[in-house]
Order: C-alpha cells, then structure tokens, then sequence
C-alpha cells in the first residue's frame, strides 16, 4: 500500500506552553476525505496549521506522502509542503482580482502570466464565478469569496486540501465541483482533502472517515456510520448527532438515536414536548429510564401532556465514566 | 453608517470648535498673508530670490526629501521586525525603538555632537571622529534618527490593520517565499500607510527647526526655519521680519501642496481598514538564526542612533571639561549646581504648568473635534485640525505673533495659543480611533437596558476610551515640553520655557550645563511618560492570553477526566 498522503504521528503542539495538541494521530489515504469534528477551541484550526506549516510541532511528526515535513526538530515553511489552504474567512488579498488571486498559486510555480490567467479564469467559471474575474474581494459577496478562496487552492495543484471551517458550509454546487476535482486529480496525483468543521452533519455527509477532536486529543476515527452509530463516549454522541441516554438495568448507560425509536409499542411513558420540524416531528418522551427523543417523519401524532407507548428498535451501549476514553 | 454619537451634537460644541478653528488658525494665516502683501508688495520676488535664500529653500526641500527616503524604508523595515513575535528580546525593542521620542528632538541633536563630533565622546574614548556630524549629514541623520519611530508606528499600524496573518499565510500555502510574501502581499497591502508615513515626514522635515538649528546653522547649512529664526531673533530691521514672513507663508505653500492631493487620495483607502486578529500567532514558523540576525541588526542601530549619544550626553553633563576623557576622575557634578539655579527651576514650573494646561485644553478641543466629525458636516473640521499640524511651526508662532501680538501682553498665553493651534490633531486622532473601535452595539445595550446617554457613557464607553484619552493627554503634554520652535520665537524675558533655556545655553557653547540641562529634560519627560504608560497598562486590564484563546473556552467537562 502507498504511504498516506497525510501521516501525523503523537502531534504535540503548544502555544506559549500551554499544550493545545496532545498526541494526535490519524493518516488521510488517496482520494479520501477525513472530516476533522470537534466544538470551538478543540484545536482543530492548531492541528490544520501545524499540517500546513504555519506552526511547529512540540512533539511528534508531519509526514505528507512519507517524507518528513515537520517534527520537535525541523519544520518546512508551507510553500515547500505539496498542501493547499481554505481559509475560514477566505483570506482573500485585498489588493488582487479574483483572476490575479486565483493566478498566484500558479505564478509561484512559474507559469507565465497569460497561461496563469487562463487556468484562473477556466477554475473560476468552474465555480460559476468567471463573470467575476475583474473584481476584488470587497465587491464579492461571502459566497463568491468562498469560490474564489476554493479556486484558489484548487489552482495550487496540491495533495493535501486543508479547509479550515469555512464560515458558510460550501453549497452544493461548490462541493460537487471540489469531489469532482479531487477524483480527477486523485487518478494522477493522489490528493486528499482534511475538512475542520464544528457541525456534525456537514462532516457525516461529506466525508469518507471523521475523527472527533476534543481539547486537543483525538476521541475517535471512524466512518461517518461508525461514529454515529457507535460512538466512543456520551461525548463522542453528542457531538455526532441527537442523542438520548437511558439508564438499562444492569446500571449501565446506552445510547439512543431519534430514528432508532418510535411510537406505539409495549414500553411506556409520557409526552413532554413535541416539536413539528415540517418533514419530521421529534417527540421528548418522559421515561422511567429517561428522557428519550423520538423522530418521525410527519406531522404530530400526539399532544404534550398525553400518556403514550413506544418502542426501542436498536440502542448502543456507552462507556461508563471513568473509563478511559 | 450609524456610528456613536449620531444624536443631535449641542450647538455650543459646535461654536466652541469653529471658534477656536478661526481664532488658532485661519485668522492668523490671513493676516500673515495680508502682511505680507502690504510690506512686500511687488518686492516679494526679490526677497525670496535674495541672497542666500534659494540656498536655504533648496537645503529645505532636499533635506525633506532625502530623510523621507530613508526614513521611510528604515521604519517599515523595523515595523516588519518587530512583527516576529520569535524575535530575541522584542518586548525590550519594542520600547527602545520608541526612545527618540522621548527624547526631545534639539537634545537629540545635541547628544549626536556629544558623541560623534571631534573631541566627542567616541572621539576621547576610542579616538573616532566624524566630522560631518555638524553639517548636513548630521542634520539628515539625526532627523531620520528621529522620524523612524514615527514611520514606524504609522507602517506598524497598518500591518496590524491591514495584513491579517491568514493573508500572508494563504500566500505560504500558495507556494510563495517569504521574499515574495513580502513583495507581492505585505507591502502592497501596506501602500497606503508608507504613503501617509512618507508624506507626514517630508512634512514635518520642512518644518522641522530644532535638529538644523543645533547642528547645521553652525556650519553654514541653513534652511528656511533657522532662516526664519535668524530673522526674527537677531536681523533688527524691517526687511528681515518681511523676510521671515514670506518664508514662513512658502512653507505652508509647499505642505498645501503636499498634504492637499494626499490627503484626498488616501484618506478613503487608510479609513477602509479592517480589524486584526489576536496577535502573538506567528505567521508561519522562521528560523530562530534569521531572528537573531535582525534582533542583532535592529541592536545596532539602536545602539548607534540613541544608546551612545545618550551616553555620550550623560558622559558630557558629568565630565568636568571638554575633551578629558569621561572617566570616573573626572566626573563631577559641578555642572548641575551650576545650571539648576532659581532661574532654570522657574523656567521648568513655567514648561511644566504651561504644558499640563496646553494637554487638557487640548483634551477638550480634540475630543470635541472627535465627537462632531462623526456627523456628515463634521468631516471638514477633522481635515481642518489634521492640516494644523503640519502646518510649520514657525509659521504659526510668526502668524500669530503678528495677529495677537498687539493685544495679548504675556508671552505664556502665545505660547499657549501656539501649542493648541499645533498640537490639536496629536489629541484628535488617539480620541478619534477610540471612538471608531467602540462598538456602537455596547451603547445601545447600555440604552435598551435603561441607561441614559449619560450614564451609558460614564458606565460603557469611559474606560474603554480612558486609554486614548490618557494617551491624548501625555503625547500634548509631552510634545509641549519639548517645543522649542514655537516658543523660541514667542518668548519674551522671564517666559522662557526650559527647552528654551536648554537651546540657549547650547547657542552659547556652554557644553557641560547644555549637557546637564539636557539630561534633567529628558527625565522630566521620561518620567511622566513611564507613569502613564504604567497607568494605560493598568486601565487596559490584563491581557487575554493568546495560549488561552486559541485552547477556546468551551471544553466539554466530561472530557476533563482523561
């Protein structure tokens, strides 16, 4: 097997002594995309830096296609990296046009103007916003700066694609133009993309592996049904998705998804709250065991107040705290 | 845009700020005008083209020229330095860069002839002379010595406003070297703020009378301020006082035309600012080797800038005579007991007191021009209060000389008025920035929550502002207590300010007291200026750590376990 086109190894990394990454470790694989989940402050925008080179390392390694780039001892500058950046206010130069941002990467290569133009302008209408080549960022509006951002690392030819949490998720459109890029170009070059973001469902559904970062460890790796389905820890639940904790007889805790229960069935309860959502509604249910979210699709069944039964299709069962994560 | 202080603006502050616009300085600049054409009439060609005025009017604009050159570049460099936050000792540079400023600029010159001229400090001590240090060279050195700081703060603060981290890293990732980052990113993103930095030191290097004064007039080199000068204190008849005045109307001629285009191309492009990041976070990793280079580099300069002709100016103010060796044998403090006498001690309650209530009235007039700019009308008067300070000093103390001189008998209230007329801008700006980050939301918040405007202010904005306002206070102050153009020419007997006393005694070659004089100058400005730094540090609040922010605040409790 081909070495990973990202390789990070028991990453430390600390700001002014305070350890803001501890032995992070995960590899990116060709023409994978790895969501990196995790709340505000877990170090997810440290871990993306210290793989660009922006940040050195405290401890362990950065390899990209196998070849050191940064370790405690050495870290190349992120221009030597083969890695291209997303920013998560874009960070759009405010003296260039969208053609000349877009032309930069290749220019830095040394390509010739004009042919860097063209390639520019070819990615930009890719993007939808070719009409919009003449202008500066402060005459584009957040989703066309968000294009043009997203040009401008596709045009660095890179392995690695890193986006830092882009403040408005990518539409769409922009994330089947950048798959699509990523399969084309992973048939000669491999790439990979490694996507920092705080919403769960934006990670599920546009990754092929997520790994949940928190307060600077990593909690879990797994596919976005693994990590869903099985979380590590109650953390790890909420994080991914809605959860529900009952209480099951042997004093243990187990997991329930909305949609892994429903209404009618032999178990009882009473109905806290319910909320139409317009294609589902969530039901609270008030259990001996606990509260427990239900979701279905359509309009109210019940009224809050009401005595009803359910039923428990499937549940997971949660590390007891205390256990090592 | 809805800004602070958009409800109705009282009339009086209104009066009270064109008033004082009228009274300070369109006034006078008229009557200097009108002067000029009734004594000079069609004879105004010859004066200026007489003898040795083309001179000084060349050595004027070339000088200008020539510290805009490399002061400029010379402050960028030192803004892009300091900016490694990897850099050895930077809080130390940080400060020490800052230095020449308090330090006032005619004790500067003064230290550079200490320590560079023959029989100077390096001279006695290592035998190395230089003796173009009294001449033009000087001049340009020293000016440039003291403008870097200036350029400086202007390029620094276009760095923190205008190059966010994220923009140079993009650059890295884009496959761009440093150099490069450097050429096609930062200091494009910086043209606004070297072109500003550029044209207030040419501006100010006009006008600028101290440094040719104590270095240049003795070697022949004139420009048209000592001119000015020369006219008024020592040329007794008619013709030299018309003389004086036309020079000063050309310098205003000369920064009008300068400042006028200037200021209306860039102001729109300095005022679209953005807000910065959290500092500290390097832009990317460099090399410790590089950092220690430019943190010896900047050593260096600082080193032979200020460290040794402060030296030199303490060695001086503690060596018996010129040209022994400043050696603990002949160290005495002799030339203190002869220069702290009642006289100099009234002088310094006089710069003290005359400055202390210049920096509070100008607290006043520069908040109250803060306050109406922020309406659409308001704009001009901003414009107005910016282009007195780089109005000449000369001109103004002979403008008003000649327009109040009649009436007004004490040459301290003059003296006061020229302080105000100049310095309105230094308590402007600080006032006005602070007005500009304060976030109209916190105001409204305060008003929604029950809080009259009043209150709202006393209660939200005041200690968010009191920084500015202390630093408004003690630039006035201090820039007051180092003025030596205006008063120079405005003072009468027994009205001297210390400075002045410290640029007379150095006139008559008294080299030890001049030297002692100067040392006690600049620990009174020093002083204050340490107080109140300590003061805003303390106001401000400790700082947020930049390890806390980037860990973030929201860690999840059940995580804290392992």
């Amino acid at each position: 097997m081909p070495d990973p086109v990202l390789d990070v190894r028991d990453l430390c990394v600390a700001y002014d002594g305070t350890t803001v990454l501890r032995d992070v470790t995960l590899a990116v694989a060709a023409g994978e995309v790895v969501a990196l989940l995790g709340p505000s402050g877990s170090g997810k925008t440290t871990l993306l830096h210290a793989v660009a080179g922006f940040r050195p390392p405290s401890g362990g390694e950065v390899r990209l296609r196998g070849r050191l780039a940064a370790s405690r001892s050495m870290c190349e500058p992120p221009e030597r990296r083969d890695v291209a950046v997303v920013f998560q206010h874009y960070a759009l130069w405010p003296h260039l046009s969208a053609a000349d941002t877009v032309a930069y990467p290749a220019r830095r290569r040394g390509v010739g103007k004009a042919r860097a133009r063209v390639e520019a302008t070819e990615l930009l209408a890719r993007l939808d916003v070719g009409h919009l080549a003449a202008r500066r960022p402060a005459e584009l509006s957040g989703g066309e700066q968000q294009r043009v951002g997203l040009a401008r690392a596709l045009a660095r030819h890179a392995l690695l694609y890193l986006f830092d949490e882009p403040t408005a998720h990518l539409d769409t459109h922009v994330r089947g133009v950048f798959l699509a890029e990523l399969v084309t170009r992973q048939r000669d070059t491999g790439a990979a993309a490694l996507y920092a973001t705080h919403d769960a469902e934006e990670a599920l559904a546009l990754a092929d592996r997520v790994v949940l970062l928190s307060s600077g460890r990593v909690v879990q790796v797994g596919t976005p049904a693994e990590v869903y389905a099985e979380p590590a820890d109650l953390w790890a639940a909420r994080l991914t998705g809605p959860a529900s904790v009952l209480t099951v007889p042997d004093g243990g805790q187990v997991l329930v998804r909305p949609e892994w229960a429903s209404l009618g069935g032999e178990r009882e309860g009473k109905l806290r709250s319910v909320a139409f959502a317009g294609p589902h509604s969530d039901y609270l249910v008030e259990t001996l065991d606990g509260d427990v979210l239900l979701r279905e699709t359509g309009t109210p069944r019940a009224a809050a107040g009401e005595q009803v039964s359910w039923t428990l299709h499937r549940s997971w069962p949660l590390q007891a705290p205390g256990e090592p994560g | 845009m809805h800004r602070v202080g958009t409800t109705a603006t009282p009339r009086f502050l209104v009066a009270v700020v064109v008033g004082a616009i009228l009274l300070l300085v369109v006034v006078p600049l008229v009557r200097l005008a009108q002067v000029v054409v009734d004594e000079a009439g069609g004879g105004l060609g010859e004066i200026l083209t007489g003898a040795g005025m083309t001179d000084a009017v060349t050595n004027t604009l070339v000088l200008a020229l020539v510290v805009t050159a490399i002061s400029v570049p010379l402050g960028t460099g030192v803004a892009l330095i300091l900016r490694r936050p990897d850099l050895p000792a930077r809080s130390l540079w940080l400060v020490a860069v800052l230095l020449p400023v308090v330090v006032p600029e005619f004790v500067l010159a003064y230290s550079w002839t200490q320590a560079y001229a023959r029989a100077g400090f390096t001279d006695s001590l290592l035998g190395l002379a230089w003796p173009g240090v009294l001449g033009p060279q000087g001049v340009v050195a020293v000016l440039v010595a003291s403008a870097v700081p200036l350029t400086y703060l202007l390029t620094a603060v276009g760095l923190a406003a205008r190059a966010e981290p994220d923009l140079e890293r993009a650059a890295r990732a884009s496959g761009a070297g440093p150099a490069t980052v450097l050429r096609t990113i930062t200091l494009p993103l910086l043209r606004p703020s070297i072109a500003a930095a550029a044209i207030l030191v040419f501006v100010l290097s006009l006008g600028t009378f101290a440094i040719p004064q104590v270095m240049g007039a003795s070697a022949g080199f004139d420009t048209v301020t000592t001119r000015i000068y020369a006219n008024l204190s020592l040329g007794g008849d008619p013709s030299s006082f018309v003389e004086a005045i036309a020079l000063a109307l050309l310098l205003v001629v000369f920064a009008a035309l300068v400042v006028g285009p200037a200021d209306s191309l860039l102001t729109p492009r300095l005022r679209a600012t953005r807000v910065a990041g959290p500092p500290g976070a390097p832009i990317v990793p460099g090399r410790p080797s590089v950092s220690r280079g430019l943190a010896c580099a900047l050593g260096g300069y600082l080193l032979f800038t200020a460290a040794i002709p402060l030296v030199a100016l303490a060695a001086a103010s503690v060596t018996r005579a010129v040209g022994l060796p400043p050696t603990p044998d002949n160290w005495t403090l002799g030339h203190f007991s002869e220069v702290l006498t009642p006289r100099t001690f009234e002088a310094l309650g006089r710069s003290v007191v005359l400055s202390a209530v210049a920096a509070t009235l100008l607290v006043v007039l520069g908040g109250a021009v803060a306050v109406l700019e922020r309406r659409r009308s308001g704009r001009a008067v901003s414009t107005l209060v910016t282009l007195t300070l780089v109005l000449p000093g000369s001109t103004l103390a002979v403008a008003l000389l000649i327009t109040y001189g009649r009436w007004v008998s004490s040459a301290l209230t003059l003296i006061l008025l020229a302080y105000l007329a100049k310095l309105w801008a230094f308590a402007h700006r600080p006032i006005s920035g602070a007005l500009d980050r304060l976030p109209v939301d916190e105001m409204h918040a305060a008003r929604v929550s029950g809080a009259g405007l009043l209150t709202a202010v006393r209660t939200v904005a005041l200690r968010p502002l009191a920084p500015a306002l202390v630093a408004a206070w003690l630039i006035c102050f201090v820039t007051a207590l180092h003025e030596v153009t205006m008063s120079s020419l405005l003072y009468g007997p027994g009205t001297e300010t210390l400075a002045v006393v410290v640029l007379n005694s150095a006139e008559l070659g008294r080299i030890g007291p001049t030297a002692a004089l100067s040392v006690v100058l600049t620990a009174l400005v020093a002083a204050p200026v340490l107080l109140c730094w300590l003061a805003v540090r303390l106001l401000r609040g400790p700082r947020s750590d930049v390890a806390a922010r980037a860990v973030g605040t929201s860690q999840e409790p059940e995580r804290a376990r392992a």
